[in-house]
C-alpha cells in the first residue's frame, strides 16, 4: 500500500511537463528601410512547418523582454519571430510611434522575411500563416499591422491605446469637443523612454523629429495643436479598425491609468462591426502594475492562436475578466484574483440606474493646482496599484480625495449587493466661479464605516471652458470598472478638482456639481471560469454518490443462508470449518449437537479451536464451511437466533469509565430486548455486591469476570456460552464459579463452557465435546465417555489416550 | 423475551455512552479554549513587532490583521485558525475512535453477539460521531463570537476585500462559512471512520486520519503539482473564505463541499461494506 502511494506520487511528479530542450534560435539583422536595421530572433519549434507568431515588445524595451513568451509559444509548436522595434536596443532608425511608413512598414518586411522560411506554414507561396501579439506599444503595432497587412491571420493587442489623443488628453464627455487635460506625468514617463536612451543623441534621443517637436509643444502649450492632433490620430488604431479582418483578441488591464479599460472597449466595439471574430479580456494588470496574470493570459493568447492559426476547435468566450479581489488566498489569507467569463461584452451590459442624493457637491480648485490629489502613481508598478485599490482605510482619509478639493454624489445605502462590470455615466450640472473647470470623476463604493474603494485609482477627467453663470450640463462617461458593493455600502461618484498626473489650471475656482440623472452603471451575467460546469454539477454528483453508496452497501451485503433445521436440538453444529486468512486451520469439519438443559463442556488444550468455534456460534467470525443452527435457525452476524444467547468469550468487555451498574444498564438498553432483565437474580448468582457501583476501571480480574458473566446472564437467555470462565481466578473463586453455573443450569437452561482445564470441567458438565487441533475427538455424555475406557479415571487421561502421543511430540493429526 | 432490531443500540444510548467519555469533554475543551486563549493573548500579551505584515489585530487588510475589530471578525479568524488542524483532529477523534475503542475495550463483540446487526451498529455509531463532530464545528463560531463580543465588542464584519457587511449579512455569512466547514470535514470524518473499522487501535485510526490529512495538505502546498491538487479533498479546506466576497461565487464552495462529501460518503460505504464481511477477532 505504502509503495503504491509512493509510486503514485512519483508518477504524478513525473507527469509535470518539463521545458523542452532549447531548440534553435536564429538571430539576424534585417534591413527594412534605408538606414534601418531590425534586430530579430527567430525561434523554431520541434515540429515544422508550423504557423508563425510575431511577438512585439513594449515601449522602451527590446526583443529580450519577450524572450520568455517567445519560448512559451515555441514550446507550444509555433515559429516565433521577435524583434527590437526601430530606435530601441540594437535596432537602428528613429522612433516614430508605429507610423505607417515607419514601424508598420518594418513589420510588413518582417512578414516577408518569414515567407523565406520553409519552416513557416503558408496559405500560398507569399502568404504565411501568421499571428501577431504585442502589449502596449506592441499592442498598437498589432492592431495597426493587422489593418495594414492582410497576411496577418490573427491578432492580439494587450494594454494599448484606441486613440492616442483620447489617451493623452482624455475628455470624458461626448458633449465636449475640445481636448481634455494633458496627462503630463504619464506622457513624460512615456517619452523619456525614447528621448533619454542616450544623452549623446541630443534632447530628442532616437525619437523622430516631428514627434519630439509635438511633445515639446504639448508640454509647453498644455494642449495639442491641430497638427499634433492629426499626428496622434495617424498612429491611432481607432482610424483603421474597420480595415481589420483578422480575428482579434483585445486585452486590457484594470490597473492602468495610461490606457484605461474604456480604450479597449472602444476598440472592441469598432472591431465587432467587421464581421470577424473578436474577444475582450479585462485582466488584473496594466501600466500601473496591478496583479500579474501573465501565466493566465499566455494560455488565453495561445488558445486564440490555436483556434485561428491552427484551426483547433476551442470555445473562447466573448468576454473574460478578472476580479482582482475575487477571493482570499488559502495560503496566507491575502487577496487573490478570480477569473470570470461571459458570452457578451460590457458594450451589451444591462444598464441599471440608481438615484443619487440631491445634495450638490461643493469644492475648490487651489491656486496653482497645489496640493494635488494622487489617484494613481504612474509607472511605479505594483506598489502603486495596491495603494490605489483601496484608497482609504477606516478613517476615510484618501490621497485621491483631499479635503475641500473633492466631493461625492452619493446614493443611499444599498439594499442589495451590486456588482458592476463596465462603464457608467451620469449627467451633472457644473457651475464654476472662473467659468472654467478641470475635474476628475470616478466611480467608487463607500462602506458604512466610510472606507472608500476607488477601483484601481482610474479617473475620468473633463476640461470645460466658457461655463455660463447658470452652469453647464454635461454627461460624464465614468471609467469602466469592476466593482463589488455590498448591502449597506453606497455607490458614489467621486469628484476631485486636482490630480497630480495631469496638467491643472493655475487659477483658483469654486465649483458646484449637481447630479441631474440617476447614476447609470453596467451589470452583466457572468460565470466563474473555475465553475464552468455550473454550481449544481458537483452537488448532484454528491447526491448521486450517496445513492450509489446506499445501493453498493445494500447489494454487497453478505448473504446469509436462512436454511432451517428441526428444533430438536438447541444447538446444531454441522461440518464446521474455519481457515484463517494466513492459512491456519483453526477448526475442521466439526459437528456436534447440544440439547436443552445440558451443561456442555467444550474441552481441549490451547489452540484446539474452542474459542474460534464459540466466536462462530456468536456470529463474530464467518465459517469457511458448514453452519451453526440455534433452535433450528441459522446463525450469522445479526441473526435473530442470537437473541437467545448470552455470551462471555475471551475476557470481559466494559466501558472502563463507567460503573458496573451503568455498564449493565447500558448493555441492556443496547441489545433491543423488551422482556424482563432479571437483574436481581443475576446479581444474586454472581454475587457482585456493592462493587457494582464502582467504576469498572477499579475492578479486580475476578470482579470483572463475574460482571461479564452477569452481563451474559442478563435476561436469562436460553443458552449461555462461557469461554474459559475460570481463567485468572483463584481456587476459591473457581469453586464459586462452579456453583454459579450449576445454579444457572438448574433453571432448565443450557450452558456451554469451554476450558483447557479438563479436570476442572469434569465436575461441572453433563456433556463433553473434546477437541484437539480443530478436530472433534469425542462427543457425548460425560458419564459415557468416562465409562468408555475403564482404565482411565479422569477426562485428562482419556484425552491423552485418545490423541496418542501427538500432544507430546507435536505431530499433526492427519 | 422478545428481540426488536430497531431497539438495538438506540441513538440516545450511544450518544450517552460517548458523552460520558472524558475524551469527548477534552476535545470540546480544546475547541473552547482556542478563542479564549487567543483573546487573552491579544488583550494582555506583549505587543509584537510592528513590521510584521500579519500582526494580530494590526488592522492590516487580511484575516488575521482584522481579527480584533469585533466579534464577527474574531470569529472569522478563529475559523481560519481552527480549520487546518484543530477541527481536523477533533473530527478525526470522534469518528476514528468510535469503533476502534469498542474493539479495544472488547465491548464490540458483546454488542455484535447480543446481537446488534453490524450495519446498524455502524450507522448508529456514524450518526453519533457526526453529531459530536457537528457540535464541535458549531462550538468554534459560537464560542468565538461570545469571546470576541466580550473582548472586542460587537462590530459588523469587515472583510480583507475591503467590504463591511451589516449585521444580518454578517450572520448569514458566518452561517455559510460554518456550514461549508462542516461539510468539508466529511472527508476526514469518513476516512477516520473507515480506519476505525479497519483497526482495533483507536490511536491508529485517529492518528492515521490526521496524518493522511496533513500529508495531503503538504502535497496541496506543492505548487509543482499544479492542477492535480484540485483532486485532493484538503484542497478545499479553506474555500469558505469565498463567503467573504461581496457577491458570493458559489462554484468553488459547491465543488469543495461536494467533493469532500463524496469522498466522505465513499469511505463510509467502504467501512460498512468492510465491516459486514469482517471476522471480529478483537
Amino acid at each position: 500500500m505504502k509503495i503504491r502511494v509512493a509510486l503514485l506520487v512519483f508518477s504524478l511528479l513525473a507527469a509535470i511537463p518539463m521545458p523542452a530542450n532549447a531548440a534553435e534560435v536564429i538571430e539576424k539583422s534585417i534591413k527594412t528601410a534605408p538606414g534601418v536595421l531590425i534586430d530579430t530572433s527567430l525561434f523554431l519549434p520541434e515540429v515544422m512547418p508550423a504557423p508563425a507568431i510575431l511577438l512585439a515588445h513594449g515601449f522602451g524595451s527590446s526583443k529580450e523582454a519577450v524572450k520568455e513568451s517567445a519560448q512559451y509559444y515555441r514550446d507550444n509548436g509555433y515559429v516565433v519571430l521577435t524583434w527590437t522595434a526601430r530606435g530601441f536596443g540594437k535596432s537602428s532608425g528613429q522612433i516614430s510611434m508605429n507610423a505607417a511608413q515607419g514601424e508598420i512598414a518594418d513589420i510588413k518586411e518582417l512578414i516577408s522575411y518569414l515567407v523565406t522560411w520553409k519552416e513557416v506554414k503558408k496559405e500560398s507561396s507569399a502568404n504565411p500563416i501568421v499571428g501577431f501579439v504585442g502589449a502596449s506599444y506592441g499592442g498598437a503595432a498589432a492592431l495597426l499591422s493587422a489593418a495594414a497587412d492582410k497576411r496577418i491571420d490573427a491578432a492580439i493587442a494587450d494594454i494599448t491605446w484606441n486613440n492616442l489623443n483620447q489617451a493623452l488628453f482624455p475628455q470624458s464627455s461626448k458633449d465636449l469637443s475640445e481636448p481634455g487635460p494633458f496627462k503630463k506625468v504619464w506622457t513624460g514617463t512615456f517619452f523619456s523612454l525614447a528621448t533619454l536612451q542616450n544623452a549623446a543623441l541630443g534632447e530628442c534621443g532616437a525619437l523622430a523629429a516631428q514627434w519630439c517637436a509635438a511633445y515639446k509643444s504639448a508640454v509647453i502649450n498644455r494642449r495639442p495643436s491641430a497638427q499634433e492632433i492629426t499626428l496622434l490620430n495617424s498612429v491611432s488604431p481607432s482610424a483603421v479598425l474597420s480595415e481589420i479582418s483578422a480575428p482579434t483578441l483585445v486585452s486590457q488591464g484594470q490597473s492602468d491609468s495610461l490606457f484605461p479599460l474604456n480604450e479597449s472597449l472602444k476598440t472592441f466595439t469598432a472591431l465587432k462591426k467587421n464581421n470577424s471574430a473578436v474577444s475582450l479580456i479585462w485582466h488584473g494588470g496594466g501600466h500601473d502594475g496591478g496583479t500579474n496574470e501573465d501565466e493566465y493570459l499566455r494560455v488565453q493568447y495561445l488558445n486564440w492562436f490555436d483556434k485561428y492559426l491552427n484551426g483547433k476547435d476551442i470555445s473562447i468566450p466573448t468576454f473574460q475578466f478578472t476580479k482582482t479581489n475575487g477571493s482570499i488566498s488559502l495560503q496566507d489569507s491575502t487577496v487573490i484574483p478570480k477569473n470570470f467569463f461571459s458570452t457578451t461584452a460590457p458594450d451589451q451590459a444591462t444598464i441599471n440606474s440608481i438615484d443619487l442624493l440631491p445634495k450638490p457637491a461643493l469644492m475648490a480648485h487651489p491656486i496653482g493646482g497645489i496640493p494635488s490629489a494622487i489617484s494613481s502613481l504612474p509607472g511605479i508598478g505594483s506598489a502603486g496599484s495596491v495603494a490605489a485599490t483601496v484608497v482609504s482605510g477606516i478613517s476615510g482619509f484618501s490621497p485621491a480625495f483631499l479635503a475641500g478639493q473633492s466631493g461625492f454624489l452619493e446614493s443611499a445605502k444599498l439594499q442589495k449587493a451590486v456588482s458592476i462590470v463596465g462603464p457608467s455615466r451620469i449627467k451633472v450640472r457644473i457651475t464654476s466661479s472662473s467659468g472654467e473647470a478641470t475635474l476628475f470623476f470616478s466611480l467608487l463604493s463607500k462602506s458604512a464605516s466610510g472606507a472608500i474603494t476607488q477601483p484601481n485609482g482610474v479617473v475620468a477627467p473633463i476640461k470645460i471652458s466658457g461655463i455660463p453663470a447658470g452652469g453647464r450640463e454635461i454627461t460624464v462617461e465614468l471609467p469602466s470598472v469592476i466593482l463589488d458593493a455590498a448591502v449597506g455600502d453606497s455607490l458614489a461618484v467621486g469628484i476631485s478638482t486636482t490630480d497630480q498626473g495631469y496638467e491643472l489650471p493655475k487659477t483658483p475656482s469654486l465649483y458646484s456639481i449637481t447630479a441631474l440623472s440617476p447614476l447609470e452603471y453596467s451589470v452583466m451575467d457572468v460565470v466563474s471560469v473555475t465553475g464552468s460546469g455550473g454550481i449544481w454539477l458537483w452537488p448532484s454528483l454528491a447526491l448521486l454518490t450517496l445513492i450509489v453508496a446506499f445501493a453498493f452497501t445494500y447489494l454487497r451485503r453478505p448473504r446469509h443462508s436462512e436454511s432451517q433445521r428441526d428444533e430438536d436440538f438447541l444447538v446444531q453444529v454441522e461440518n464446521l470449518s474455519k481457515v484463517y486468512k494466513d492459512g491456519y486451520k483453526a477448526v475442521e469439519n466439526l459437528s456436534f449437537t447440544v440439547s436443552r438443559g445440558q451443561v456442555v463442556g467444550l474441552l481441549g488444550p490451547n489452540g484446539a479451536g474452542k474459542t474460534t468455534t464459540l466466536r462462530m456460534m456468536m456470529g463474530l467470525i464467518f465459517p469457511t464451511e458448514g453452519a451453526i443452527y440455534m433452535d433450528g435457525k441459522a446463525v450469522y452476524p445479526g441473526s435473530p437466533a442470537l437473541a437467545n444467547l448470552g455470551s462471555f468469550v475471551e475476557g470481559p468487555g466494559f466501558l472502563p469509565h463507567l460503573t458496573g451498574r451503568e455498564n449493565l444498564d447500558l448493555y441492556w438498553r443496547s441489545i433491543g430486548r423488551t422482556g424482563e432483565k432479571y437483574l436481581d437474580e443475576v446479581l444474586t448468582i454472581t454475587k457482585l455486591g456493592t462493587a457494582l457501583d464502582k467504576k469498572v476501571r477499579s475492578y479486580s480480574q475476578g470482579m470483572r469476570q463475574r460482571l461479564a458473566i452477569a452481563q451474559a446472564m442478563m435476561g436469562m437467555p436460553d443458552l449461555l456460552v462461557l469461554d474459559e470462565p475460570t481463567n485468572g481466578l483463584d481456587p476459591q473463586q473457581i469453586a464459586e464459579m462452579r456453583v454459579v453455573l450449576k445454579e444457572y443450569a438448574k433453571t432448565g437452561r443450557t450452558v456451554i463452557v469451554s476450558s483447557h482445564l479438563l479436570a476442572e470441567v469434569q465436575q461441572t458438565c453433563s456433556h463433553v465435546v473434546l477437541m484437539h487441533r480443530g478436530h472433534l475427538i469425542a462427543f457425548g455424555p460425560m458419564k459415557k465417555i468416562l465409562t468408555k475406557n475403564r482404565q482411565a479415571r479422569s477426562l485428562e487421561e482419556i484425552f491423552l489416550e485418545l490423541i496418542g502421543d501427538d500432544l507430546v511430540i507435536g505431530k499433526a493429526i492427519t | 423475551m422478545s428481540y426488536v432490531v430497531g431497539k438495538t443500540l438506540p441513538y440516545h444510548v450511544e450518544l450517552y455512552r460517548q458523552l460520558k467519555r472524558k475524551r469527548t469533554a477534552f476535545a470540546y475543551g480544546f475547541v473552547l479554549s482556542l478563542p479564549i486563549l487567543v483573546a487573552l493573548a491579544v488583550k494582555f500579551g506583549p505587543s509584537g513587532d510592528d513590521d510584521e505584515p500579519s500582526e494580530f489585530g494590526s488592522g492590516a487588510t487580511d484575516i488575521i490583521g482584522l481579527a480584533t475589530l469585533g466579534a464577527a471578525n474574531f470569529t472569522t479568524t478563529m475559523l481560519f485558525f481552527s480549520t487546518p488542524f484543530l477541527l481536523v483532529t477533533v473530527v478525526a477523534l470522534f469518528n476514528g475512535d468510535t469503533v476502534a475503542s469498542e474493539a479495544s475495550w472488547s465491548t464490540l463483540r458483546y454488542l455484535l453477539a447480543s446481537p446488534v446487526p453490524r450495519t446498524r451498529l455502524l450507522i448508529q455509531k456514524m450518526k453519533v460521531s457526526l453529531t459530536l463532530s457537528l457540535i464541535a464545528v458549531l462550538l468554534v463560531p459560537l464560542s468565538s463570537w461570545i469571546v470576541g463580543a466580550i473582548a472586542f465588542g460587537v462590530a459588523p464584519l469587515q472583510t480583507p476585500l475591503g467590504v463591511t457587511f451589516d449585521n444580518s449579512l454578517t450572520f448569514t455569512r458566518l452561517a455559510i462559512m460554518t456550514v461549508y466547514l462542516a461539510l468539508s470535514l466529511l472527508f476526514v470524518a469518513g476516512l477516520a471512520f473507515y480506519l476505525s473499522v479497519r483497526t482495533d487501535a483507536p490511536l491508529g485510526a485517529v492518528g492515521g486520519a490526521v496524518g493522511i490529512s496533513i500529508l495531503l495538505t503538504i502535497l496541496d502546498a506543492i505548487s509543482a503539482l499544479g492542477s492535480l491538487r484540485q483532486w485532493l479533498p484538503v484542497h478545499y479546506a479553506d474555500t469558505w473564505l469565498d463567503a467573504l466576497s461581496t457577491t458570493i461565487d458559489w462554484s468553488q464552495m459547491a465543488k469543495g463541499a461536494s467533493y469532500c462529501a463524496i469522498s466522505g460518503i465513499l469511505f463510509y460505504a467502504l467501512a460498512i461494506n468492510k465491516f459486514a464481511k469482517k471476522d471480529i477477532t478483537s
